[in-house]
């Protein structure tokens, strides 16, 4: 009796409550959703690690943060010139330039190019943009240094306050996406550029694009494209292997053998870039002051079994700062390569032996302990922060790691010895962003305080230098001479992947890591 | 409005000025600022551009000051987040739907599903359905949040299909990260239930109720429920604030653009205006949750009575 009538309050209880959660599922249903696409068109959905507010690029205004990487990566946007696949500049608005003197570019602006809205992208446009761009961008001001910016004719002419050796380089930064100044750049959906995509709407996570039918350079193949963010690894795989996604950029390296097994239904498109994984000694170490423990560690490591084991080939050894791919890259210079012997040769004659018998050499009673400073929002770093632990511990050097996401404050601090980060070192083509950066004494990223004056006077040399293969001779000697003082260790470049569906047309990666969506991205019809 | 819940109210203030001045201080202990944080990925600028963004931003300026600017803004409802440029209270504003509906479905089906475990485990005590649901609980306790997730999207999405992997903003996209959520509240809520519900059980009321000739389902629904419910308010209470506060890592595995997500990005970022306002909110949905629960307390048991602060406590039996 009282088992029943308990049943039935418990079943009506029950009853109010999934009542509930009906209506609560009916209100989010009211939170929106994909847009669907009408029947035959052509959407690309894409997923992507790159894309969100922690990169700063979570916008399509090119003159603010890191947008100009959206605007260009997602085909809203384009610049004066572009790189090609060997990272040397080619026309794209633009048809060409000159030189008139050490400080001045005359650049000729291309005919017939218009903005998406169909007002024309005409000399006067440009120079309305990069005078905007200058005012309000403190890294395009920093680096572009523009005293004047000039209209006449098709021709724009930028003054420049530093010798323009690489401005036209600088002018690739995907902050010098030419777009509308005269339209609102406040709202990322009025942001109007060349490009064959136009901003339908954009969140922090997703952004609508919809093909740009006036696109000066031809037919665009794919109606619509989605571009979802995606932070984490697993999901991007699930995603992809769901249908829910075309393609993906960021794939872990643990999932893409489960792509490279369905050759059937999907394809993997690489390519090298100039994003190196490195190690900065720090000069403010008493043990690092001894050229030879620097050596030691650098040959202790081997790069080949890093990046096969490790890396799963998703890279490729380094030999030194920039990759074969760049005429003053790869082989052009040599490290001492991989020597376990002669690393340990070389501690011992700087006085460190294995006294105790710990498996670790000491001097004065006490053990080489160096800490190794990383961070672990890119996976590769922790992979080589353990496996330097593992060499090092072969050669009789105690390595402590400290992979943090905080690694700034330590670096900041000096808390550390060595300094792994990973960095692409040619962004705009030229060796010069990353020389300028990290060499010499002045250089804000010289973590270690390196200092040559050889490296410094060659730096300077190549401040000036215009001509581009005097300048790639430069580079070669300047990295040549920093690999010989052991400063910085190169461990390996990394390999970008795109894994898509077989469907998938004309999205390739390219090595600057700036095109992606582009004009002849093509896809099979929805319905299909 | 009684005098309690305005004393209540009144306290939010010191408290409110209280952590975020802590808050502040405690964010500028770090030798990283958000410029440098910003121009981190790049390396491509100089410390003069760096001080220029810092100048723009009011980075510069002595702690106190812009401690002071931050308070100003907040109050004119015109303080910035240093990663967007975008206000933060739209940014708040903005994230709140997809947080607040993870919330009440994770919570909706957590009541839904441990209330009648609880209840009929109770009953049910020491018999073996008991024993199931009370092994079951352990492992619901065990298994991380982010674990389920990878779980429930492998088998119920990547293996039968039957739902996205990925949160498009529909409500079937908030399926698998409200059961991900739910499902280890329901192995906690399961077993404080019961057990409320078995010391209600042992009371001498029901004897006595039972000897009076009432029937044993009216005291159960109307009396032994009730009270039992003071534990369940208890438990959502809590839930109901860390929930609001954001779940960072359910949201960032299904990609809800929620609270949670926010903050943590804003904590990465160093993203001050925004760490501040999240630490704001978070005070303020605790302060409010708990009054809420203190005045159920009141109306399921009016043995529990609101008194006032001043008289040693809020609201006691």
């Amino acid at each position: 009796m009282t088992g029943s009538s308990c049943r039935q309050s418990v079943h009506g209880l029950l009853c109010f409550l999934l009542a509930g959660l009906i209506s609560c599922a009916i209100v989010l249903t009211g939170c929106g959703g994909t847009k669907k696409a009408a029947h035959g068109e052509k959407v690309f959905r894409y997923g992507t690690m790159a894309y969100g507010v922690a990169m700063y690029n979570a916008g399509m205004n090119p003159h603010k943060s890191y947008n100009g990487w959206s605007a260009i990566r997602y085909g809203v946007g384009e610049t004066l010139f572009r790189f090609d696949d060997k990272m040397q500049p080619v026309p794209w608005l633009a048809t060409g330039y000159d030189r008139p003197d050490d400080y001045t570019v005359r650049i000729r602006i291309r005919d017939g190019v218009t903005f998406s809205n169909g007002r024309p992208c005409d000399a006067e446009a440009v120079a309305a943009c990069l005078r905007h761009l200058v005012k309000v961008h403190e890294r395009a001001k920093g680096n572009l240094r523009l005293t004047s910016v000039t209209a006449r004719g098709n021709i724009v002419t930028l003054h420049s306050s530093q010798k323009t050796a690489s401005l036209i380089h600088q002018l690739c930064d995907p902050y010098g996406c030419i777009v509308d100044v005269s339209q609102d750049l406040k709202d990322d959906t009025k942001v109007v550029g060349t490009g064959p995509f136009i901003t339908e709407s954009l969140t922090p996570t997703e952004i609508h694009l919809r093909k740009n039918p006036h696109y000066w350079g031809g037919q665009v193949k794919t109606d619509q494209v989605i571009v979802k963010s995606i932070t984490d690894g697993e999901m991007l795989t699930m995603a992809l292997q769901n249908g829910e996604v075309d393609a993906v950029q960021g794939m872990p390296y643990s999932s893409i053998t489960l792509f490279e097994a369905a050759k059937d239904k999907f394809k993997i498109l690489s390519v090298p870039t100039s994003r190196v994984f490195q190690a900065a000694m720090n000069f403010r170490t008493p043990a690092l002051q001894d050229g030879r423990i620097r050596a030691a560690i650098c040959m202790a490591l081997n790069k080949q079994q890093f990046v096969r084991a490790l890396l799963n080939e998703n890279g490729y050894a380094a030999i030194g700062t920039f990759p074969a791919n760049l005429p003053y890259g790869g082989s052009k210079v040599h490290d001492d390569g991989y020597n376990p012997d002669k690393a340990r040769a070389l501690l011992a004659e700087a006085g460190y032996k294995d006294t105790d018998g710990d498996g670790y050499v000491d001097k004065d009673g006490k053990n080489l302990e160096l800490r190794w400073l990383t961070y672990t929002s890119r996976q590769e770093l922790p992979l080589l922060a353990t496996a330097m632990q593992g060499y090092l511990k072969k050669a009789g050097i105690r390595l402590n790691v400290n992979a943090t996401d905080n690694s700034g404050d330590f670096l900041k601090k000096g808390d550390w010895d060595i300094y792994s980060k990973a960095i692409v070192t040619a962004p705009t083509g030229d060796p010069q962003y990353y020389i300028a950066n990290h060499f010499t004494a002045q250089s804000a990223h010289n973590d270690g305080r390196y200092r040559n004056p050889r490296v410094d006077a060659l730096v300077q040399r190549f401040s000036g230098e215009f001509d581009p293969e005097r300048r790639g001779q430069l580079a070669i000697a300047i990295v040549q001479q920093v690999l010989d003082d052991h400063a910085f260790l190169y461990a390996g470049h990394l390999r970008m992947n795109l894994v898509m569906r077989n469907g998938v047309q004309g999205f390739v990666p390219h090595p600057c890591d700036y095109y992606e969506v582009t004009k002849d991205l093509d896809v099979p019809g929805e319905g299909r | 409005m009684s005098k309690p819940v305005v004393q209540r109210l009144l306290l939010l203030i010191p408290v409110l000025f209280g952590i975020s001045l802590v808050t502040f201080l405690l964010m500028h202990v770090s030798a990283e600022d958000a410029v440098d944080v910003m121009y981190r990925q790049s390396g491509a600028v100089s410390e003069s551009v760096k001080a220029a963004t810092r100048t723009r931003l009011g980075l510069d300026r002595p702690l106190l000051v812009q401690y002071a600017l931050w308070l100003r803004a907040l109050f004119l409802g015109t303080s910035l987040s240093i990663g967007t440029g975008l206000p933060v209270s739209g940014m708040i504003l903005a994230k709140l739907p997809a947080t607040l509906a993870l919330t009440f479905s994770s919570l909706a089906l957590t009541v839904a599903v441990s209330l009648p475990l609880g209840i009929y485990c109770a009953l049910h005590k020491d018999k073996v359905p008991d024993y199931i649901i009370r092994i079951g609980s352990f492992a619901g306790n065990a298994l991380p949040g982010f674990f389920v997730s990878f779980l429930l999207l492998y088998y119920v999405a990547v293996r039968l299909h039957w739902l996205p992997v990925m949160g498009d903003g529909s409500w079937r996209s908030f399926i698998l990260p409200a059961c991900s959520l739910a499902l280890p509240m329901t192995a906690k809520y399961t077993r404080y239930i019961r057990g409320g519900f078995l010391r209600e059980l042992g009371k001498p009321y029901v004897s006595a109720s039972l000897l009076r000739g009432i029937p044993y389902s009216i005291i159960l629904r109307r009396f032994v429920l009730k009270s039992a419910s003071l534990t369940l308010i208890t438990v959502l209470a809590l839930s109901v604030g860390s929930l609001l506060g954001g779940t960072a890592i359910i949201e960032s595995i299904f990609r809800i653009d929620g609270i949670g997500n926010m903050a943590v990005r804003a904590i990465l970022m160093k993203d001050y205006p925004v760490i501040q306002a999240y630490v704001l909110w978070t005070a303020v949905i605790y302060t409010f949750v708990n009054l809420a629960a203190d005045l159920l307390y009141h109306h399921f048991d009016p043995r529990i009575v609101a008194t006032d602060t001043s008289e040693g406590g809020g609201i006691h039996d």
